[in-house]
């Protein structure tokens, strides 16, 4: 059942475009699809470790800048006498660099952050974003600053001689981020239904029971955060060679606000619901901008925000498979989105094992 | 994978069929698209170009519209966000089909819907930015009312002797518009022999500003260049006060609203001086009087906030030039509206509207060459040095 | 030299209002474990208060500055009525989500209220600065600077002198014992909320008049308030005080002697130097790692 769902789900996004001529609403979709995989990979650490990073638009960010500079070149005068000259590389490089560049980031960043828990970790990481922010504000050699970096090249497929196709349209572009949303979705996946996913549930559940059971709890944190970080910057390189323009707004809070509204709102640490969050926070502003005031708009994102924590603490997808579970008896599948509480010390055992 | 698809589905089907009902409506207006900052960091800014365009809306449609039909702003808030800017020029262009643009103010969301408009080719006037690449870039959709830093310098440079400067720093601020105008107007002034002290930035959300004038003053220069929004002019003249920085006080960027300055800043904002783009208070010496008369009176009638003038007057000369080349085009038709835009001669608030080629050829983009006024307070009225 | 002691004396006058700023939020998540997200739009909301009374309605200057205060007191402890008290219990991530909507929301309304364009509260203190030596400063901000100090000095008394202060003390150490010992907890989290509040709406009134005012004022004063009480470590009263402090001088000096463009930085930066040294702020003497 739960696998049938899941492949009825692709073909339908699959063949949207083909049914679906509303140009705006396919870039919507797009939008939506590249904050979903920036909802996705912010699951991880917050559903699955249940680390809450307020500063994770700094890994999006980076991996925009990375990618928009690798793909444009860059020079910079380090000495007087020497500059040091970046030529520009092809923009598919270039979106690979941006994810590992915002792992690495998200190596260093987790080490450090990772000393603290709870309030503390959460301002540690508001002031990583800023921090980052106000480098690329500032640091105009490199960023060109509050100037912004434009005419960023889009994605382009090619046969050398023979054919080529810049992603200047929406299909393709929509094609792309599917694609890449489906991979960081198996990933993911895999890495949950994994041992080392089962040492970070464990450690969501019981940090200190997990670490007297033997499980490197800064390691796992720390991987936990690269693999985030890096699916964060293949956001951000999505976005950058999509819009084709970035600029020091892109690290705004309000960006990390709306990655953890998706997570919590579908659910966080189920597969599914970052998704599900993800696609209503990308619709529901352009729901509401036929009928409402701009200002009501934000006053209705905020109030929704609030009645989701409420009235649905959970998120969406463990409440739905709750009452589908109550309606029709189904058990759910091992490990499958909305699972509940793991069996926590057989998490902590095989976790204990792994390392 | 449980239920959730359908609550997904059922969402954007409600979203395809409101699609679906709105684009159905009876198409008898001329439509134009707004897209400016209605909320966030920059809304009051915002907010007056949108009155200024409805103001033009109005006039239009009181002598019967454009070829006959009425004409209809359709207004989108870009939120102060490049993201959100590119999302709304989407909305105007797919969903409400307008055939020509008008925005985006901050040079930032207008460089970022630029793509946009060569992909669905649909022009857009531009009525605030500042930034020099902007018609510089190769993007044949574009044309600009408002002028860029450099040209507001280089006009500048033709008074500069008056103001007897031996030493200039700058505050501006930590955008491109700040960093455009001081980089510009440093330029102009080193090629008249006037050293330039130092170049401060603020954040253009920072209120206390004195660790910048503290530097400023320790500089020793007799001239501070200050470009930023009215807000934090008004803060940088009560503090400059405060503090007893003696420069003389140039603002540049023409969003300095010398009314808010007197209302706000009282006798700190004394002896400064502005450049504008337009001087409400001396409608007469517009080169257009009757047009810019008949603006800040409708303006005033309206009971809009009189200081708003000098940013409102942009969304009027927007839409006027829109509309002017709709009429010589003889049809709303994206690609007609380019062509004429070209051949448009505007009777505008600031000044006579026509477009120069800039950029590289061939896929040039229109700029005009807009007056800039110099204004001074002095005794707490706006006077003409 | 000059410009250095210039440096010196506004820094001292920013840091008392930052001291303020830092000490509500900092109670506030001490005694009730709440990341206040809306701790900003207090203080927007104290500006706007003094606005209204004082510019709109032309009531005297210092009781306009009275009534934001009790007002902001009032809107706390709505707000921990309404949003908080429901979800007592919860987790900090929790409450911290209901606190940021609740400013998305707040922000909206202030600017649908009051528009976006900036409003300045004309005060009843002389033009002239203050002049001692080489250095200046406003009399307002003289004003700003004494009744910030006193509010401090009077908030140190109520926690310390009061038994509502007692019983705000007992509640930090240890919730249970607390309320075993008949401290009424939810009356507590409504006066600190209140309280915390309050102080974020005097700091917004006191500043209104100095500043201009705006819907968004209050985005740069919650970020800073943050570093403040991180510095100090999270519920330490002394601390967010000499926190303020240090952040008025850092961003003072930084923006001096360093670079302007990364003044707002200087606090962030600060933080993540702390925390790599010294993980639970300045001053803290209880540890409250993981």
């Amino acid at each position: 059942m739960n696998r049938w769902l899941t492949w009825a789900w692709v073909a339908f996004l699959l063949t949207l475009p083909l049914w679906m001529e509303d140009q705006y609403f396919l870039h919507i979709l797009i939008t939506s699809g590249i904050f979903t995989i920036a909802a996705m990979s912010l699951n991880l650490l917050l559903g699955y470790t249940g680390q809450l990073s307020l500063g994770h638009v700094a890994f999006f960010g980076i991996g925009a800048y990375t990618s928009a500079l690798v793909s444009l070149g860059f020079d910079l005068e380090l000495t007087d006498t020497y500059t040091f000259v970046f030529a520009p590389r092809p923009v598919w490089v270039a979106f690979v660099a941006g994810i590992v560049v915002a792992g690495m980031s998200g190596w260093l960043i987790g080490k450090i952050s990772f000393k603290v828990r709870g309030a503390y970790f959460v301002i540690v990481t508001i002031s990583f974003a800023e921090v980052v922010r106000l480098v690329a504000l500032n640091w105009v050699d490199l960023t060109e600053g509050p100037m912004a970096l434009n005419n960023i090249p889009p994605f382009t497929l090619a046969v050398p001689g023979v054919w080529e196709l810049a992603f200047f349209h929406k299909l393709p572009n929509y094609y792309l981020v599917l694609a890449v949303a489906i991979v960081s979705y198996v990933t993911v996946r895999r890495l949950v239904h994994s041992r080392i996913g089962r040492a970070m549930i464990a450690l969501r559940e019981n940090e200190p029971l997990a670490a007297s059971a033997g499980v490197d709890v800064t390691r796992y944190l720390v991987l936990a955060a690269i693999v985030s970080a890096a699916m964060a910057g293949a956001a951000g390189g999505l976005y950058t060679h999509y819009i084709r323009i970035v600029d020091p707004d892109v690290f705004l809070f309000i960006y990390t606000v709306t990655m953890v509204i998706m997570v919590i709102t579908g659910g966080k640490g189920t597969l599914a619901g970052p998704i599900v969050g993800g696609l209503i926070f990308g619709i529901l502003p352009e729901v509401l901008r036929e009928f409402a005031s701009p200002e009501v708009q934000w006053i209705i994102y905020g109030v929704f925000m609030i009645m989701i924590v409420f009235f649905l603490p959970n998120g969406i997808v463990p409440a739905l498979s709750a009452w589908w579970n109550d309606r029709f008896g189904a058990t759910p599948s091992a490990g499958g989105p909305g699972t509940g509480l793991p069996d926590l010390e057989a998490a902590t055992r095989t976790a204990g094992e792994a390392t | 994978m449980k239920h959730w698809f359908k609550q997904a589905a059922l969402l954007i089907a409600a979203v395809i069929f409101g699609a679906a009902s709105n684009s159905a409506h009876a198409d008898e207006t001329i439509k134009i698209g707004v897209t400016e900052p209605l909320t966030g960091a920059v809304a009051a800014s915002g907010n007056y170009v949108v009155q200024g365009a409805k103001i033009a809306e109005s006039f239009l449609n009181a002598k019967g519209g454009i070829l006959g039909h009425k004409v209809e702003l359709i207004i989108e808030d870009n939120k102060s966000n490049p993201k959100e800017a590119v999302a709304s020029v989407e909305k105007l262009i797919v969903r409400d089909k307008v055939p020509v643009l008008m925005g985006a103010w901050s040079s930032t969301y207008t460089l970022a819907v630029m793509p946009k408009l060569i992909e669905y080719g649909v022009p857009m006037v531009v009525e605030t930015s500042s930034s020099g690449k902007i018609t510089t870039s190769g993007n044949p959709w574009i044309f600009r009312i408002s002028p860029t830093s450099e040209m507001e310098a280089k006009s500048f440079g033709t008074k500069v002797a008056g103001f007897n400067i031996k030493k200039a720093d700058f505050l501006v601020v930590n955008n491109d518009w700040g960093r455009g105008a001081a980089s510009k107007f440093g330029a102009m002034l080193k090629s008249k022999g006037i050293a330039v002290g130092v170049i401060e930035t603020m954040d253009a959300k920072a209120q206390d500003l004195s660790a910048q004038l503290a530097k400023i003053k320790a500089s020793g220069g007799d001239t501070l260049f200050l470009t930023t929004g009215v807000e934090q002019i008004t803060l940088v003249l009560k503090q400059a006060k405060e503090q007893r920085v003696t420069h003389r006080i140039i603002t540049t960027g023409g969003s300095s609203s010398p009314d808010q300055l007197i209302a706000q800043a009282g006798a700190a904002a004394d002896g400064t001086y502005h450049l504008l783009f337009f001087a409400p208070w001396f409608p007469e010496a517009a080169p257009n009087p009757a047009v810019a008369k008949k603006f800040v009176d409708e303006w005033n009638k309206r009971g809009y906030n009189f200081p708003g003038l000098t940013e409102g007057f942009r969304g009027h000369d927007g839409i006027m030039t829109i509309a002017a080349a709709i009429e010589a085009a003889g049809k709303a038709e994206p690609d007609a509206i380019r062509k004429a835009l070209w051949g448009v001669k505007v009777d505008g608030v600031n000044g006579d509207i026509a477009f120069i080629k800039q950029g590289p050829a061939g896929k040039e983009s229109g700029q005009n060459i807009p007056n800039v006024y110099i204004v001074t307070i002095q005794n707490g009225k706006v006077a003409l040095p | 030299m000059d410009q250095f002691l210039q440096h010196i004396l506004n820094g001292t006058i920013l840091g008392g209002t930052y001291a303020l700023l830092g000490i509500g939020l900092t109670l506030i998540f001490g005694i009730m474990r709440v990341v206040n997200f809306s701790h900003g739009e207090l203080y927007t909301f104290g500006a706007y208060i003094v606005y209204l009374f004082a510019m709109v309605l032309s009531a005297n200057f210092f009781v306009s500055l009275v009534l934001a205060m009790v007002l902001g007191v009032v809107l706390g402890a709505a707000i921990e009525f309404v949003l908080l008290r429901p979800l007592r219990g919860a987790s900090i991530d929790t409450t911290m989500l209901v606190m940021i909507g609740a400013w998305i929301a707040l922000q909206n309304t202030e600017q649908l209220v009051w528009s976006g364009v900036a409003k300045s509260i004309t005060h009843p203190f002389p033009a002239e600065p203050l002049i001692l030596g080489p250095v200046s400063v406003s009399w307002v901000r003289v004003f700003v600077f004494a009744v910030a100090v006193l509010l401090i000095v009077g908030t140190h008394l109520l926690i310390h002198r009061t038994r509502l202060g007692k019983a705000m003390r007992a509640t930090f150490q240890d919730r249970e014992t607390a309320a075993l010992m008949g401290v009424n907890i939810g009356a507590i989290h409504t006066a600190t909320f209140a309280l915390g509040s309050g102080l974020a709406a005097a700091a917004g009134a006191l500043l209104g008049p100095v500043f201009v005012v705006y819907p968004t004022m209050g985005d740069l004063a919650a970020l800073k308030s943050f570093a403040i009480v991180i510095l100090g470590g999270l519920g330490n009263f002394m601390g967010a005080t000499l926190g303020g402090f240090i952040l008025g001088f850092v961003e003072e000096m930084g923006a001096g002697y360093i670079s302007s463009g990364y003044r707002d930085a200087m606090g962030f930066l600060l933080i993540i130097i702390v925390l790599v040294f010294r993980p639970t702020g300045l001053f803290a003497r209880k540890e409250r790692v993981g």
